[in-house]
């Protein structure tokens, strides 16, 4: 099997005084205190391979690591300590949020080139996955307005099809199926299980169990920034549902 | 380094600057011409001079400093900004700063056209020395990548250091013979030679020789600025290097 994705005695630790101020009067204040601010680990030693084809569902409480977690794996978050191993031949598309990239002030197409490139797309390849984009986004008629003028249900069918249409190999997603009308979800549901049959590995976290059972073959429950349980999404399901 | 979304952002931040609005490419113009006309007036009551003479003075160095704050200020605040995207993608930290870098320098080659057109109505001899002026360019574009890239830095770590920023330009600005001329005070005066020494008069030499004294710059102002914009710019890179892992968490 082919691996995509390994993660060694991984940590990330947050220190809670950057939340508060970051100043250097804080910092120099800091600096004469007797007892520093107390860190938060939101990941602790964790161990994770994943292999391509893989479609693995994330669960846990909330503050549980779970979007710290993707943001390693997204190498969003460089980790504190620990080793990330990212398979660099794979085109990795990260739906952490819908719209990444997205300016409020352009137009639709133009987003299209401005997130296509950041998603490793030059001006020539978003220009011929153009129309598709625009009709699985249903929004042939606004394409040329600014995206701050459009619903959110239209940015959202905007940012979808993009992520989605430029085909990647692996597809982190962050509790961002619930956008649109019952349509759209439908619709981009859809779309999402054609891409994993085609082998897209695909990690996702979601709150929907029901979901995550019936679209993945992996589920990984996380607590307290450690791996409780890794196994066949039902098992795993199971024993989630009655810790709670 | 994403070049392809650096090219693309740069392209629509500036294409959306001017997209609504036609005052959007007349500011460019009128705004730096306003302030050197107020600027003239007042100064060259303050330095003696014939207004016309003394706006030909002011000029040469204005706009290149104007340039350096906006470019200094633009870059500090980059890296924080970005972070609408880079806590949710993978992008090179130097993409920011980078970015804001070259808008500031395009805004630039616009005003400086602006008031190169001004000049044609004051000043009116144009000597072969003026050739040097885009490796002028070049080297104060240099000093603000790298001063604004430690700035940057500085500022996702520190915020309260913009105002120490702010007011070190300022300070900079008054102290510097952009607005006064040296030959002002006596020679070998305090004054005098507070100007000639203050290490940014080596950069306003590489604009006020060429268009103000019409001769070119001594090889102490090239070897002076080359020495601290290369050196700023390399410590610049290295600190962003090092730091990028911290970032994230204090976005």
């Amino acid at each position: 099997m082919i691996e995509i994705a390994r993660l060694e005695n991984v940590c990330v630790r947050f220190s809670r005084h950057n939340f508060e101020e970051k100043s250097l009067k804080s910092y120099i204040h800091n600096l004469f205190k007797k007892t520093p601010a107390k860190p938060f680990d939101a990941l602790k030693h964790l161990n994770l391979t994943i292999y391509e084809g893989q479609r693995i569902g994330l669960i846990g409480r909330n503050g549980a690591g779970k979007s710290t977690l993707l943001r390693v794996i997204s190498q969003v978050i460089i980790p504190q300590a620990g080793k990330v191993w990212i398979n660099k031949t794979k085109k990795i598309v990260p739906l952490l949020e819908l719209g990444i990239g997205f300016d409020p002030d352009l137009t639709g197409e133009e987003n299209c080139f401005l997130a296509g490139s950041l998603l490793g797309l030059s001006h020539s390849q978003v220009k011929t996955k153009l129309d598709r984009i625009v009709s699985f986004a249903e929004l042939q008629e606004f394409i040329h307005q600014p995206v701050k003028t459009y619903s959110s249900g239209m940015y959202a069918r905007l940012a979808f099809s993009l992520a989605t249409e430029i085909e990647p190999d692996i597809l982190i997603i962050d509790e961002v199926l619930g956008v649109g009308d019952q349509f759209f979800v439908k619709k981009s549901v859809a779309r999402m299980q054609k891409l994993m049959r085609q082998g897209t590995t695909a990690i996702m976290v979601s709150h929907n169990l029901d979901f995550l059972i019936a679209q993945c073959n992996r589920l990984i429950w996380i607590d307290h920034g450690q791996i409780l349980m890794d196994g066949s999404p039902v098992d795993v399901a199971k024993k989630y549902r009655t810790s709670a | 380094m994403n070049t392809h979304f650096l090219f693309h952002f740069v392209k629509y931040q500036l294409l959306l600057k001017y997209r609504y609005t036609w005052l959007g490419f007349f500011w460019n113009i009128i705004e730096p011409a306003l302030y050197l006309i107020v600027l003239s007036i007042v100064f060259s009551v303050v330095n003696k001079m014939i207004l016309e003479d003394y706006a030909v003075y002011l000029f040469a160095a204005l706009v290149a400093w104007r340039y350096f704050e906006t470019a200094v200020m633009t870059i500090m605040e980059s890296i924080v900004n970005g972070a609408w995207l880079s806590k949710r993608m993978h992008v090179s930290p130097y993409v920011y700063p980078i970015s804001m870098w070259l808008i500031a320098t395009v805004n630039f080659l616009f005003a400086f056209l602006a008031a190169l057109v001004i000049l044609l109505f004051i000043k009116d001899e144009w000597t072969i020395h003026l050739i040097v002026i885009p490796f002028s360019i070049i080297l104060w574009a240099l000093f603000a990548l790298g001063f604004g890239l430690i700035c940057a830095v500085l500022y996702t770590f520190f915020r309260d250091i913009k105002a120490v920023i702010q007011m070190g330009l300022l300070f900079t600005f008054f102290s510097s013979p952009i607005l006064i001329k040296i030959e002002l005070f006596r020679e070998y005066s305090l004054q005098s030679q507070l100007l000639e020494y203050h290490p940014f008069s080596y950069f306003v030499f590489l604009f006020q020789k060429p268009f103000y004294y019409q001769k070119f710059p001594s090889t102490l102002d090239w070897s002076v600025t080359l020495i601290i914009s290369v050196t700023t710019c390399l410590l610049g890179i290295w600190l962003v290097y090092a730091n990028r892992k911290k970032f994230y968490f204090y976005l």
